[in-house]
C-alpha cells in the first residue's frame, strides 16, 4: 500500500512508471558465473556501509590512529569488532571477487568488441580496489602495515628523476614517515578512491544494461533469460544474502589483521614472517626475487626496487587493460560478439590466461619464500633461483601446455559433433547468422 | 512455506543480533546471529526464485551492430564549431592544471642527518647509554645516537662478535628501508625479514644474498672515559635505499 502510493506519487511528478515498466521487464540471461561480478558489487556496498561507521570511530591523526583502532576493535567492544572484521574481510574478498569475475570475462571472451571499454573500466577498478585495500590496511599505523608503507615509500623513491618528489608528495615530508602520511592515506582511502570506484561501478553497470549482457549461445540475435522482476530480483537478493552471510561467518570465527598483536609502528622493529594482504603479496614476492643490481646513469642510481616494485605491476596492468585490442590484433577477429565462447574454444586465450595466473601465483608464493625454505629444509638461495627460473620459463611452458590441452579438448568436441555423411554443416558466422559450410572433398 | 521458515530465521537473527549488541554479548553471539539472519535472507530469496524455475525463458532482441547514423551532427552544421584555437585553449588549461599538482611536491630533500658523529654515545631503546660490557659474545642490541634517537636514519644494530669485538651497522636495509632485524649468530649474518637480504657481519656487512644492492653502512666505535660505547664518526656510507638524486 505504502509502496504503491509512493510509486504513484513519483509517477505523477516525474513520469517514472514507464521507465520502471521497462526496467522491471528487462531480460537478463542466467548462468552461475554471471553472479561473480555481483558478489564484487555487494562486497563494495558492505565496504561503504561499514566504512562510514569506521570513520566515526577512528582517529586519523598519526599519534592516535593505532590506539583508536585498538579501542574500537577490541573483543570487548563487540559492535566495533564485528564491523571492523567485516570491513577487512569484505576488502580482501572484494579484490578476490573482482579477479574471479575478471577471469570469467577473460576466458569466455566477453570483453570482445563491442565491450572493450567496459573491460577497461573493470581492470581500472581492480587497480583502484587494490589501492583502496592497501591504503585502508595501512591506516592503523601498526607494526605490520607501517613496514609495508616503508617499502611503498622506497618504491616511490626509486622512480628515476622524480623519485624524491613522488615520495615527498606521498609521505608529506622529507623522510619516512612524513608528518602527513596518515592524513594522506585517510583522504585517499575514505574519499578519493571509493568515490572513484563508485562512479566507475555506475559506468560499468550502465554500459552493461545498455549493451545487454552476453550469454552462451541460445539465439545470437536475442537475449534469452528471465525478467528482472520477479525472477532476477529474487536471485540477486539471494546473492546479496549469501555475500553477507559469508562475511558474517568469516568476521566472527576467523580473526583477520589482529593489529593488537602487531604493536604500533616503530621504524626499527619488524615482525618475522611479515606479509601483506593477499592481493599485494605478488609485489612482495617480486621484490624478493628481484635483482640486487643498482643501475647508474651518469652517476644517478636506479635502485633495484624500481623494476619489481613499479615496472612489473605497471606493465601487467597495461597488458590487462589493453588485452581486448591485443587479442583482436593477434586473432584478426574485429567483429562484434554478443555470444560467449567456451574457454577451450580459443587456445591462445587459454595459454595467455594460464601464463598470467601462473606468474601471479608464483610471485605470491615467493612472498613466503623464507618460510617455505625453512619448512622444506632447502637453502633460501636455492629456492630464490628456482623461483627466478620458473618466473622466466614457467609462463612459456604453462602457456603452451594449457593451449595444447585446449586444442585437444576443442578437437575432441568437434569429433563428437561430426555430422552424418549427407548432412549439411551449419556454421555460425561472426555476425550471428548461419552459413552452410562447403562439404569437404573425400 | 519454506520461504516463510527462512524469513522467520532472518527476523530471529536480526532481532537476536540487536539484543546481543544491546546486552554486550561477545562477538561470537552477535556475529552468529547476524550470520543466521543473512543465511535466512539468502535461503528465502533462493527458495522463492527456484519456485519460479518452471516458468519459460523469455527473450528480448539485441540491437544490431554497426553504424547507427552516417553523420552525428545536424545537417545545417557544416563547418567545425570548435576549431584549433579552442583545443589550444583546452591545452593551456591542462598546463595550468599541473600547477596545483606540482605545488604539492615537497622540497626534494632527504635529511642526510643520521645523528651520529664523533663522540656520540650509543643509547638503547630506553635512552640509556651502553656500557662496554653490556653484551655477551654473539649478543645483539638496537642502538640510537644519544639525543637524536628519533631521526629516521639513526637506528643501528650493535653486535658483539664471538671474538668479543663490537661492530655496529645501520639497521635500515639498503634495499627497501626495512629494519634489518634478524641475526643468525652461527653464520654471523644479519637478515632483513622483509625481502631476505643477507649481510655478513664479519665482512663489513657485505650484501651476500638477496636483493639489497649495497652493504649496510658501518659505524666505527670506541669507548669513552666512563666506559660507555661511543661512535667515532658517522656511518661510512649513505643510509637506506638510494634514489635518483643521491649521486655517489
Amino acid at each position: 500500500m505504502i509502496v504503491r502510493r509512493t510509486v504513484g506519487w513519483l509517477d505523477e511528478r516525474f513520469g517514472t512508471n514507464a521507465l520502471l515498466h521497462v526496467a522491471l521487464k528487462k531480460i537478463y540471461p542466467d548462468h552461475w558465473s554471471f553472479y561473480l561480478g555481483e558478489f564484487a558489487l555487494y562486497f563494495f556496498l558492505v565496504l561503504v556501509g561499514t566504512g562510514v561507521w569506521l570513520t566515526f570511530a577512528f582517529d586519523a591523526g598519526a599519534q592516535n590512529a593505532y590506539g583508536s583502532v585498538l579501542a574500537l576493535a577490541a573483543r570487548n567492544h563487540p559492535i566495533g569488532y564485528e564491523i571492523r572484521q567485516i570491513h577487512h574481510w569484505a576488502a580482501v574478498c572484494f579484490v578476490a571477487a573482482i579477479l574471479v569475475h575478471m577471469s570469467r570475462i577473460f576466458f569466455t571472451g566477453a570483453f570482445r568488441r563491442p565491450r572493450e571499454l567496459n573491460w577497461m573500466v573493470g581492470v581500472t577498478m581492480l587497480l583502484l580496489a587494490s589501492f583502496t585495500g592497501f591504503t585502508g590496511y595501512s591506516l592503523p599505523n601498526d607494526g605490520l602495515s607501517g613496514t609495508g608503507l616503508r617499502i611503498a615509500y622506497s618504491v616511490a623513491l626509486s622512480i628515476p628523476l622524480i623519485g624524491r618528489w613522488a615520495a615527498g608528495v606521498f609521505a608529506g615530508g622529507d623522510d619516512f614517515p612524513g608528518p602527513q602520511l596518515t592524513t594522506h592515506l585517510y583522504t585517499l582511502h575514505v574519499y578519493f578512491l571509493p568515490v572513484t570506484i563508485g562512479a566507475l561501478i555506475a559506468l560499468h553497470l550502465g554500459l552493461l544494461v545498455y549493451q545487454k549482457h552476453t550469454q552462451f549461445v541460445r539465439d545470437p540475435n536475442r537475449v534469452v533469460g528471465r525478467r528482472f522482476w520477479p525472477d532476477y530480483a529474487l536471485r540477486t537478493v539471494a546473492a546479496l544474502g549469501a555475500t553477507l552471510a559469508v562475511l558474517a561467518l568469516l568476521a566472527t570465527f576467523f580473526e583477520i589483521n589482529p593489529v593488537g598483536d602487531y604493536g604500533p609502528y616503530r621504524p626499527w622493529i619488524v615482525m618475522n614472517g611479515a606479509v601483506p594482504d593477499w592481493y599485494a603479496a605478488f609485489l612482495e614476492g617480486a621484490l624478493r626475487l628481484g635483482p640486487a643490481t643498482e643501475i647508474r646513469i651518469a652517476g644517478h642510481p636506479i635502485p633495484p626496487v624500481f623494476w619489481p616494485g613499479l615496472v612489473l605491476p605497471s606493465v601487467t596492468f597495461l597488458f590487462l587493460l589493453l588485452w581486448p585490442f591485443i587479442e583482436a590484433r593477434l586473432t584478426g577477429d574485429r567483429a562484434p560478439h554478443d555470444v560467449l565462447e567456451k574457454p577451450t574454444q580459443v587456445p591462445l586465450r587459454v595459454g595467455v590466461g594460464a601464463a598470467l595466473i601462473f606468474e601471479g601465483l608464483l610471485l605470491t608464493i615467493a612472498a613466503g619464500d623464507d618460510q617455505t625454505a625453512a619448512t622444506l629444509h632447502v637453502r633460501l638461495d636455492t629456492l630464490v633461483w628456482l623461483y627466478r627460473s620458473a618466473l622466466l620459463l614457467g609462463p612459456i611452458v604453462v602457456g603452451l601446455l594449457a593451449a595444447r590441452i585446449a586444442m585437444d579438448v576443442r578437437a575432441r568436441a568437434a569429433e563428437g559433433a561430426e555430422p552424418p555423411p549427407d548432412a549439411v554443416m551449419l556454421v555460425r558466422n561472426a555476425h550471428g547468422g548461419y552459413e552452410e559450410e562447403e562439404p569437404q572433398a573425400g | 512455506m519454506i520461504v516463510a521458515i527462512f524469513l522467520t530465521l532472518t527476523i530471529a537473527g536480526a532481532l537476536g543480533a540487536t539484543l546481543a549488541a544491546a546486552f554486550g554479548a561477545p562477538p561470537s553471539a552477535l556475529g552468529g546471529a547476524l550470520a543466521v539472519a543473512f543465511i535466512g535472507l539468502a535461503g528465502a530469496a533462493g527458495a522463492a526464485a527456484s519456485a519460479l524455475r518452471a516458468r519459460d525463458d523469455l527473450t528480448e532482441p539485441r540491437a544490431p551492430h554497426g553504424p547507427t547514423h552516417p553523420r552525428p551532427l545536424p545537417a545545417d552544421v557544416t563547418r567545425p564549431v570548435f576549431g584549433r584555437m579552442w583545443f589550444a585553449a583546452l591545452g593551456a588549461f591542462a598546463v595550468l592544471g599541473l600547477v596545483p599538482l606540482v605545488s604539492l611536491a615537497r622540497k626534494p630533500g632527504r635529511q642526510a642527518r643520521t645523528g651520529w658523529g664523533p663522540g656520540v654515545r650509543l643509547v638503547d631503546e630506553n635512552n640509556q647509554p651502553i656500557p662496554h660490557d653490556r653484551l655477551v659474545d654473539g649478543g645483539i642490541e638496537t642502538v640510537f645516537p644519544q639525543g637524536a634517537a628519533e631521526l629516521p636514519e639513526a637506528p643501528a644494530v650493535l653486535i658483539r662478535g664471538d671474538d668479543g669485538g663490537y661492530r655496529a651497522f645501520s639497521k635500515i636495509c639498503t634495499h627497501a628501508g626495512c629494519p634489518v632485524a634478524l641475526y643468525r649468530r652461527a653464520s654471523h649474518q644479519l637478515i632483513c625479514p622483509c625481502h631476505q637480504s643477507i649481510f655478513d657481519v664479519e665482512d663489513g656487512a657485505k650484501n651476500i644474498s638477496g636483493p639489497a644492492p649495497r652493504p649496510l653502512p658501518a659505524l666505527a666505535l670506541d669507548t669513552d672515559g666512563e666506559g660507555y660505547l661511543i661512535a667515532r664518526g658517522d656511518f661510512d656510507g649513505p643510509v637506506g635505499p638510494d634514489d635518483w638524486d643521491r649521486v655517489l
